[in-house]
């Protein structure tokens, strides 16, 4: 999932930033609210995590924004102060739900997921589709309960194709969900990575869930749940 | 410490109490002398119309031979009429008594004129069955050009002005009392309208308190204003003073949290590497625990009681506004909450502690309850009370003592207790009230909040 993070302490933002990426994810970090909204509007982002106390633009004025130019994706805020009056008025902002600093990893990871699960309609954490299931916390892909060895990168595909099932997916925003902004992008290696994907999905069972739309992306035309 | 219960007389019934009692002692001051004036002037009647019968017995007189001649009916026919009225007497200058009116035939007053030729006496004397007279004495030198030294006496009873007597003073009783009614009316009316700017003050005041209005308006009498004034001073110096605090504990915790979370990245970093794991365990508790120690200090810090207004805060908006928030947060969990209280219910706290109380029980709730809490508050003759109940696990009895114990250290308490009950607790003491942990009928924790009325 690609997000954002916006965290004006260099030490921590690289840290989040790390910890991120290990766990699958494509990090946008930036430092100011500006920023912010410059990636915001710039890319396709699954979830921002917005530390509150930020110079300049506060992170609170940051959630407003981002929502009144109709971004709906989840929000999670990291707050210092943990009192209930700063949280309810970033939940009433428009975040959806707060972390207080310091904390651990573990706790970030989870509320992240449950966050980005919850925007995709899904409430559990194993999406199904047919004969495949995803187990979301594993990061695991198992068709007929026989787990699927994918790269990282096939695995990022398959899940961002079955959040968004049955939506034509262009190429550029897989792409994003694959290699940070500013690194060289080839458009092929997303043809490569779901051609490999598509093979080992139909196995020996013929099961052929993503679909070419010509001109503009990919589909992954199998009802999930 | 809880204030002195205030057994004063509001200031416009003091007032009204001392300009009453005033009023009543001036009119009770009054009364003797105005009765003394009547009197007075019921005496002088009597004496003019007294001398009036005297001088009709002077012109009725004549002197023949040295001897005095009455006629035998009088002018005024009051003299001859039994039973009588007026009493006449002529005494010569020797005090030998000459002539009586047939009136005052059966009559003997005890008076006896001494004869100088000068003047008059008007005075009172009384019969043998101690009957009251008025008495008026002329003496007399000259009776119709002739020399003649007579006492001409005439007396009425003081018993025929008795029932006038007693009217004027039932009117005078009457009149006072209704002087009394109608003063004790406008002194009423004068101190409601005086008092007026000081009520209007004091419904100015509770919408400051009710944080309906930001500061108490110039619209009041000149006395007043300078108070109102000074205390908008300081109303404003204490939001302002506020405000930098919650500011610089912002910045507080803000500067000393963030390092904290870069330390606890570290940590667990740390602990991802062989042979690191018992430092990375230690750095990572002690981060824990400063961070639990900054957190709670820092809650408490921002949760001061302000001194200068009583808070009434609405207890409905912000227990919504904390379930809309928490329903975002724990949106998987379909979760049922009752709400039993009154719509327009005040609870006696600032807002910002109220929101803390109800944010960390409802959280707790939240997060441990199977499905169903119940919020109910009210207001009995003593206290207030709030009452958070959840149908999840409860709290055991062992940690509900540690809990309760007043002026526990947070560190000496369970560390997955967390600062939410701590913080809960010292806001609850500070407003000198107390929590109470049971059991629900609804399965899990009940947390009861009394808060005393004032």
């Amino acid at each position: 999932m690609k997000l954002l993070v916006v965290e004006d302490e260099a030490l921590l933002r690289h840290h989040l930033h790390t910890r991120l990426t290990e766990a699958g994810h494509v990090v946008d970090a930036v430092g100011d609210a500006e920023e912010a909204l410059f990636r915001a509007d710039e890319f396709n982002h699954d979830l921002a995590v917005v530390d509150l106390g930020l110079p300049g633009m506060d992170g609170m004025e940051l959630i407003r924004q981002l929502r009144s130019k109709g971004y709906t994706f989840p929000v999670l805020i990291l707050t210092a102060r943990g009192n209930w009056q700063h949280k309810v008025e970033g939940l009433a902002a428009g975040a959806d739900d707060y972390v207080v600093k310091p904390f651990q990893f573990e706790e970030l990871e989870a509320r992240l997921n449950a966050l980005l699960r919850r925007s995709s309609g899904f409430v559990q954490s194993t999406i199904e589709a047919g004969v495949l299931s995803l187990d979301l916390n594993r990061k695991q892909a198992r068709v007929n309960g026989e787990v699927l060895q994918l790269t990282a990168y096939e695995y990022r595909i398959l899940e961002y194709l079955m959040r968004n099932h049955q939506q034509v997916i262009a190429k550029e925003r897989l792409m994003e969900q694959l290699y940070p902004n500013d690194e060289e992008r080839d458009a092929n290696v997303v043809e490569v990575l779901v051609g490999r994907l598509r093979r080992k999905l139909e196995g020996g069972n013929g099961f052929r869930p993503i679909e070419t739309v010509r001109g503009q992306g990919y589909i992954f035309n199998e009802h999930c749940r | 410490m809880t204030p002195p219960r205030n057994k004063n007389f509001s200031l416009r019934a003091r007032l009204m109490l001392g300009a009453t009692v005033m009023v009543f002692v001036f009119l009770l001051g009054l009364y003797p002398a105005l009765q003394q004036i009547f009197t007075r002037a019921l005496e002088q009647a009597v004496e003019q119309r007294l001398a009036a019968d005297a001088s009709a017995l002077v012109s009725a007189a004549r002197v023949v031979d040295g001897r005095l001649h009455m006629p035998d009916k009088l002018p005024d026919e009051e003299f001859p009429v039994l039973p009588a009225r007026q009493l006449g007497f002529i005494y010569d200058s020797q005090g030998q008594l000459v002539w009586r009116s047939r009136s005052a035939a059966n009559h003997k007053v005890d008076y006896q004129p001494r004869y100088d030729g000068r003047g008059h006496v008007f005075t009172r004397a009384w019969d043998q069955q101690g009957q009251a007279f008025f008495v008026y004495d002329v003496e007399i030198d000259l009776l119709r050009g002739s020399s003649a030294a007579y006492s001409i006496i005439t007396m009425q009873p003081v018993r025929d002005y008795r029932p006038m007597y007693k009217s004027l003073k039932r009117q005078l009783y009457v009149w006072l009392a209704g002087s009394l009614v109608f003063l004790v009316g406008f002194l009423w009316l004068g101190l409601v309208w005086g008092t007026r700017s000081l009520r209007y003050l004091g419904r100015e005041l509770d919408e400051v308190e009710n944080g309906q209005r930001k500061a108490l308006s110039d619209e009041h009498p000149n006395e007043l204003l300078r108070l109102t004034r000074s205390l908008n001073r300081l109303l404003n110096s204490e939001r302002r003073q506020s405000q930098k605090y919650m500011h610089s504990l912002d910045d507080l915790a803000h500067s000393l949290k963030t390092p904290l979370a870069v330390l606890q990245g570290v940590g667990e970093v740390l602990a991802q590497q062989p042979g690191n794991t018992e430092q990375a365990r230690t750095l990572q508790t002690q981060v824990g625990r400063m961070s639990q120690q900054i957190g709670y200090q820092l809650q408490r810090a921002s949760l001061r009681k302000s001194g200068l207004l009583r808070h009434r805060v609405r207890l409905e908006p912000v227990v919504q506004t904390l379930l809309d928030a928490l329903n975002k947060v724990y949106h998987d969990k379909y979760i049922k909450v009752e709400q039993l209280y009154p719509a327009d219910l005040r609870m006696p706290v600032e807002q910002g502690a109220l929101y803390e109380m109800l944010g960390n029980l409802l959280e707790n709730a939240y997060r441990l309850c199977l499905g169903h809490i119940r919020i109910s508050a009210g207001k009995t003759a003593d206290h207030y009370e709030l009452v958070i109940e959840d149908d999840g696990p409860g709290v055991p009895a062992c940690q509900r003592e540690r809990i309760l114990q007043r002026g526990a250290r947070l560190d000496t308490q369970n560390p997955g207790q967390g600062i939410g009950t701590a913080v809960v607790k010292d806001i609850i003491e500070s407003y000198d009230g107390q929590l109470q942990i049971e059991d629900s009928t609804l399965g899990g924790a009940s947390f009861r909040i009394l808060l005393p009325l004032n």
